[in-house]
């Protein structure tokens, strides 16, 4: 539920509760000032019918009398209070709400309890127009706070909005900085600046860490060329025995296993940081032939069965990657064969397609195009392939899928066009 | 042929010196931009092999400097960056050819030896190597006058192994001459045993000798 919808739920719940109490309350407020109001117009008409008895006696002619009973006792000073009561209206033919006030007096020496009358009908009618305009003022402040949260959701909160789908599609190897939308409220500049300083931080510590790597990668590979060409000497200067050849042996196979996977690293980060950004007419079916052909020897030295079906494909990309991409799916459909295996390689619009007999493999599909993941661990790979070629995949949005089936691998390239 | 090298890192320019002096070659050296740029301008090379990022410079500035003073000189790039920017603006300033580092000295020695004679003699030079002749332009090798029938690979191991004569070839320098850098195949080891044999047999059988030598399990060498 979005924060406008939460607003107006939570205001419609207060006004749910606060509508019967408002009515209550005004109800009751306004039935005390009209009751004293009555009652003080009754008292004064009472001090005024006293008043006349006492100076001369008579009874004077009043519009609120009620009725005029004659009592044994003095009337209880305390108990002169009012009353709400219903009086039968002739004229009207009904049972009329009334407030009545008594009072003790003497006429003629005698004690009389005198009852003043005043009629109520007004004011219950004041009562209903009370509620029907609490009611209206409700719907309206209802109405109206729910236009204004609609108005402040829209204008005020646009910058926020704005800057949460920057921030949603915010890519950390990019290198340009994202431009926050300017806001006049404060907590939302506030916002602005932790999040424009976190994304520079986030992004500085990646491209620190990205530099570190691609330095580490680089700056191994001098060394590494000096250890290599040393082994060399030391293996042709024949003076050594055959422990120590091994040895001198496996520090150069060491060293240029080292300087693989420095390679490929790099390949890998170059590749992330879009430093291959030249579309060429790609001859995709070109490629594959040529690939095959370099491999030819290879094939025949295994004696694979080759089924090659190639259209005529054309594609924009960079040239030395689709290479790359190729030739590591030709080359591991020969290298994880057997002998005198198959391989089948289609290609069309579609999709690239390559099927070859071969060892079921043991790592999960998922973790396959993971970096430093082996299928076959006896073999003399680094697993680098399967992650240079995901990365290419994703540059390009191709879809790579891999499957086995019947003792055969299926790697399929689709290229959705 | 003279050759300067230019290379700031001073114990790989003595192993590139070495190598190539033992290859019967004039070889310079120089460790940073100004002594290079003032070697390569004012003295005649036949190769210059220049490292791309140099403590006071860049080599493609070398390169660019050179190819204004209209030298003609053949020119290989050695770089670290393995940047194919790197490449594309080397040889789009005139260099001949590039090589990532690490790399191994047999192929550097056989790039120089393919880019001298493409200069010098327009490609058309045979090498010759006692009763073994090759015609590299188009990839013919005779043995006692006679045309070989050999696949692509085979010929470049020939190629490659009579540039580099008398030096230990690993499996591995083998491999990525034939196959290139990204590649790590696991069967090619295999490969190259199996094709070795079966050109010891093709040569022997045109009358030629056996000059390749296994070394250990390390490599071949070819040699008298």
């Amino acid at each position: 539920m979005n924060l406008v919808n939460r607003t107006n739920k939570y205001y419609l719940i207060f006004f749910i509760f606060l509508f019967p109490l408002m009515v209550a309350v005004d109800y009751y407020l306004i039935k005390y000032v009209v009751n004293k109001e009555v009652d003080e117009i009754l008292i004064h008409e009472s001090e005024r019918i006293t008043f006349s008895l006492n100076e001369n006696g008579e009874l004077p002619s009043s519009s609120y009398l009620l009725s005029i009973t004659p009592i044994d006792k003095d009337f209880p000073v305390l108990n002169n209070k009012s009353r709400d009561t219903l009086i039968y209206q002739a004229y009207k033919d009904k049972l009329v709400p009334h407030r009545t006030y008594d009072f003790g007096a003497k006429i003629n020496s005698k004690k009389v309890k005198i009852s003043l009358k005043h009629a109520l009908l007004e004011m219950n009618k004041l009562i209903i127009w009370l509620f029907v305009t609490t009611t209206l003022i409700i719907l309206l402040l209802v109405v109206g706070l729910f236009l204004i949260n609609q108005g402040i959701y829209k204008w005020a909160w646009k910058p926020f909005f704005e800057n949460l789908s920057k921030l949603t599609n915010y890519d950390v190897t990019k290198k340009s900085p994202v431009q926050l939308e300017n806001s006049s409220i404060a907590e939302f500049q506030e916002l602005n600046q932790i999040v424009t300083v976190l994304m520079d931080q986030v992004r500085k510590d990646f491209q620190n860490l990205k530099e570190f790597n691609e330095n580490i990668s680089h700056e191994i590979q001098t060394p590494l060329a000096i250890i290599r060409n040393k082994m060399v000497l030391l293996l042709e200067s024949q003076n050594l025995n055959k422990k120590e050849l091994q040895w001198v042996q496996t520090v150069y196979q060491e060293a240029n296993k080292l300087s693989k996977i420095g390679k490929s690293l790099t390949l890998i980060s170059r590749i992330e940081n879009q430093e291959f950004t030249r579309l060429d007419n790609v001859d995709v079916r070109a490629v594959v032939e040529n690939i095959v052909s370099n491999m030819e020897e290879m094939i025949a030295f295994k004696d694979l069965k080759m089924d090659v079906k190639l259209n005529p494909v054309t594609m924009k990309c960079d040239l030395i990657l689709i290479n790359i991409l190729l030739t590591n799916l030709i080359k591991n459909a020969i290298q994880h064969n057997h002998e005198r295996g198959s391989i089948k390689i289609l290609l069309n619009e579609k999709k690239f397609e390559i099927v070859n007999t071969g060892k079921v493999s043991k790592v999960e599909t998922a973790q396959l195009f993971n970096r430093f993941q082996r299928g076959d661990k006896t073999k003399e790979s680094l697993g680098l392939g399967l992650a240079i070629n995901k990365k290419i995949c994703e540059l390009y949005g191709f879809q790579l899928d891999y499957g086995y089936h019947d003792e055969k691998h299926k790697l399929s390239l689709g290229f959705n066009k | 042929m003279k050759i300067l090298v230019i290379e700031d890192n001073v114990e790989l320019l003595k192993d590139i010196k070495n190598f190539l002096e033992d290859q019967g070659n004039i070889c310079e050296i120089a460790s940073d931009y100004q002594s290079a740029l003032m070697k390569a301008v004012i003295f005649p090379y036949d190769i210059l092999v220049v490292d791309i990022m140099l403590p006071d410079g860049t080599g493609l500035d070398i390169i660019k400097e050179v190819k204004k003073e209209n030298i003609d000189v053949g020119i290989i790039i050695i770089s670290a960056k393995n940047a194919v920017g790197d490449k594309v603006n080397g040889l789009e300033i005139g260099a001949d050819d590039y090589l990532t580092k690490p790399f191994y000295l047999a192929e550097l020695n056989a790039r120089i030896k393919a880019l001298y004679r493409r200069k010098a003699y327009k490609g058309s030079k045979e090498i010759i190597f006692n009763e073994i002749k090759i015609r590299p332009e188009n990839h013919e090798i005779f043995v006692n006058d006679r045309l070989m029938s050999l696949t692509k690979k085979e010929f470049d191991i020939i190629h490659f192994f009579v540039a580099n004569r008398n030096r230990l070839l690993t499996k591995e320098a083998i491999a990525e001459h034939l196959w290139g850098d990204h590649i790590e195949m696991a069967d090619s080891f295999n490969f190259i045993y199996t094709h070795l044999a079966n050109l010891r047999k093709k040569i022997t059988k045109f009358g030629g000798k056996d000059y390749i030598k296994s070394i250990y399990s390390v490599g071949y060498k070819f040699s008298d």
